[in-house]
């Protein structure tokens, strides 16, 4: 016996309501509406909370290297150039969001001589150029075969980690400095950190753009602790919630 | 500081352009200071952006001019550009596509100007999707596989439990804690749904369906027992799936922007060999949006089947539907990544041609170079590309300290290193026989001549990958 399907005819009304119209209001169809009529009061062109590329984060980080760069190098006498010494090594321990990576890649965008280098969960190591300096991420992960082979190199060192390394470092003649990252965020910096990204989402430069206050910002830490990519998350949220309204845009509920 | 600012101006910033069409426009100067540019570059393309990692393609390049601009100067450029065909233009809540005008003058020694204006684009044709949903059959021999298979390996668990037992019950225990939770799982999604349906048949007639039109499938089972159902449901669900970040930090995200729920049947008692089939036959609507699958930003739709059973664990089956546009007659376009790895692949010589004399090394880079943000096309080319042998002009940028010594490219005492080619910059991964090692140390960073064979391609750190011949 071959049946038609019915359509929700044992359904409520109230069901049929909910269930058979299209939930999101802000799905586009194939005929996609003018890109400038999102975020109509807010003059973005997307959402300064997405993703960004790692160029993009590079240029964005609110962070200082400069404690980093006196570690592990010096300035030269001779041209002022900054030196980078080998068999010296630096340390940034964190959870994640705090930081570590926006770090490594300021460091790479200010140092084109550095190789940064990203070592995957559950993959095999890739390639390890060498670098002045080397910049390792998640180098926890670097299997004790092939950590024994960069550190014989001497490479001026910068690791991101989970767990302390400064032992093994040590053994292979390193001088390690380890900054443990993430413990405090200051509501200016946080500000700076949020106002950038919108800077960088700006739609036309002669017209303004929302800011986040310190005020916002000091209830951002409140909720979400030192975590800024929870922080950035949250706003998403909060930002795609109002991409067709007109009004002043609101960060905080 | 050398310094101009760019501005992009359409000549119809309104209009919804289809894809392969041309967009026109022109591109302005205003020179603040005098500036010798080594390019000044515009192309077409697209770029996602939202929660997901971004995704991105390149359609064309042009660059307009080269040469110098003097303080106050304002110029003038215009420009035509092909669109890409695909992806659409799309505004979601995790994932937004939008394609793009950039243009970008490349000034030494200084920040590069950027200019960048949004277009929206609609698709005639769908994507070349090699690997589309088909009809999908659950029972018959690949049924009763899954059952044999399931059946083992609760055999297999049991047979381990029963030994650990003996030998440690306090292992049996922890060994049963494990094994038992996980069986009775199996047992509850697979085995029990179909000890009373025996095996059911799903057909998804349209795999590809266009906004508008309707989807056809069918869903037929001859139950082994009686017994009561709650209803026998297909729900139409679009999602957006992305995913940011990477390693441990990867995170999934969905949203779930559209469901239609359709009943095939309410409550009923269903009788042993009592055969049931069910035509499922209901319309899309015509404003919902294309799937799409970008790297990390994917835009899936999804009927859900399901048969309701009270005190009983549902069965369920998902079915993979294709909302594509339905243009695919002779005038079809071909989607945005074909033309260059075609042109290219028709420019190209067959992969197990040995030598290359028809094509430089340069030719080959600058497509390679031109699709380096489409990795479907660059694979295609790359493949296409693999086993030619070139003079090569490169730049050395730095050794490995460690190249993967399962690569089997490395020659044995020699050395792997990065480097760039000349024009284009493409990244290049140069393995070095131990016989060249004083050659290119005497290189420097200065400009090196290598005769080489394209061996393949470094994923993670996107390089050619080049074996360097003795002469």
């Amino acid at each position: 016996m071959s049946q038609p399907a019915k359509t929700s005819s044992a359904v409520s009304e109230h069901q049929r309501t909910s269930q058979q119209r299209p939930i999101a209001h802000d799905c586009t169809p194939s005929l996609a509406p003018r890109p400038q009529s999102r975020w109509p009061g807010a003059n973005w062109f997307r959402n300064p909370f997405g993703e960004l590329t790692r160029s993009e984060r590079a240029e964005l980080a609110v962070v200082s290297i400069d404690e980093i760069v006196a570690a592990i190098g010096h300035r030269s006498d001779a041209d002022g150039k900054i030196v980078f010494q080998a068999r010296c090594a630096y340390q940034l321990i964190g959870e994640c969001g705090r930081g570590k990576t926006t770090r490594m890649l300021a460091l790479h965008k200010r140092f084109p001589s550095a190789s940064y280098v990203y070592l995957p969960e559950d993959q095999p190591c890739p390639s390890i150029p060498t670098g002045d300096p080397l910049l390792i991420d998640e180098a926890q992960r670097l299997p004790w075969r092939i950590r024994r082979k960069v550190l014989a190199s001497g490479v001026p060192l910068v690791v991101a980690t989970h767990n302390d390394l400064s032992g093994p470092l040590r053994r292979a003649g390193y001088t390690v400095t380890t900054e443990r990252i993430g413990l405090s965020l200051s509501v200016t910096q946080l500000t700076e950190i949020l106002n950038r990204r919108i800077t960088a989402s700006r739609r036309d430069p002669l017209r303004p753009v929302p800011r986040i206050g310190q005020d916002d910002a000091a209830e951002l830490i409140r909720r979400f602790g030192t975590d800024v990519r929870s922080i950035e998350s949250y706003l998403y949220d909060i930002v795609q919630a109002q991409v067709n309204q007109h009004g002043e845009m609101r960060f905080i509920d | 500081m050398a310094k101009c600012d760019l501005s992009i101006e359409l000549d119809h910033p309104d209009r919804v352009y289809v894809g392969g069409d041309k967009i026109t426009g022109t591109l302005h100067v205003l020179a603040d200071a005098d500036v010798n540019c080594k390019g000044l570059e515009i192309s077409s393309g697209w770029r996602t952006h939202g929660r997901g990692n971004v995704a991105r393609g390149t359609t064309e390049t042009v660059t307009l001019f080269v040469g110098q601009w003097s303080a106050g100067q304002r110029e003038s450029y215009r420009f035509e550009l092909e669109v890409a065909a695909w992806p659409p233009s799309y505004h979601g809540k995790y994932i937004n596509v939008d394609h793009y005008i950039d243009a970008r003058a490349k000034i030494p020694w200084a920040f590069d100007p950027k200019a960048t204006a949004e277009f929206v684009m609609r698709p005639t044709s769908g994507p070349d999707h090699s690997d589309s949903p088909t009809a999908t059959a659950v029972g018959g021999c690949i049924g009763y596989g899954l059952v044999i298979l399931v059946l083992g390996m609760m055999a297999v668990g049991l047979g381990f439990l029963v030994v650990a037992f003996v030998v440690n019950p306090f292992a049996g225990l922890i060994a049963a804690g494990i094994i038992m939770p996980l069986m009775g799982l199996i047992a509850a999604k697979k085995l029990l749904p179909k000890w009373l349906l025996g095996n059911v048949h799903v057909d998804l007639i349209t795999p590809q369906v266009a906004p508008g039109g309707r989807v056809r499938a069918q869903l037929a089972f001859q139950p082994k027992r009686r017994f009561t159902i709650n209803s026998i449901s297909a729900e139409l669900t679009g999602m957006e799936v992305c995913v940011s970040g990477s390693g441990s930090n990867r995170t999934t995200h969905r949203n779930t922007f559209f469901t239609d729920r359709h009943e095939l049947e309410g409550a009923a008692t269903l009788h042993a060999g009592d055969r049931k089939e069910f035509n499922l036959d209901f319309p899309i609507p015509d404003d919902v949006p294309y799937s799409f699958d970008l790297s990390d930003n994917d835009l899936v739709w999804t009927i859900e089947l399901r048969v309701d059973i009270p005190r009983w664990p549902d069965w369920t089956h998902s079915l993979k539907l294709l909302v594509a546009p339905d243009g695919r007659s002779g005038e079809r376009l071909e989607p945005a990544e074909k033309h260059l790895a075609l042109d290219a692949a028709d420019a190209v010589p067959p992969a197990d041609s040995p030598a290359a004399d028809e094509i430089t090394f340069a030719e080959t880079a600058t497509h390679l170079w031109n699709s380096r943000n489409e990795d479907d096309q660059l694979y295609r080319l790359v493949e296409a590309v693999t086993g030619m042998t070139f003079e090569i002009d490169t730049l050395i940028e730095r050794r490995l300290l460690y190249s993967g010594e399962e690569d089997p490219h490395v020659y044995k005492d020699g050395y792997a290193v990065w480097a760039r080619h000349t024009d284009p910059p493409l990244p290049l991964v140069l393995y070095i026989p131990h016989e060249l090692a004083d050659e290119f140390e005497q290189a420097g960073h200065d400009q090196w001549r290598c005769r080489g064979t394209i061996v393949g391609w470094d994923h993670p750190h996107r390089r050619l990958q080049i074996k360097v011949l003795v002469r």
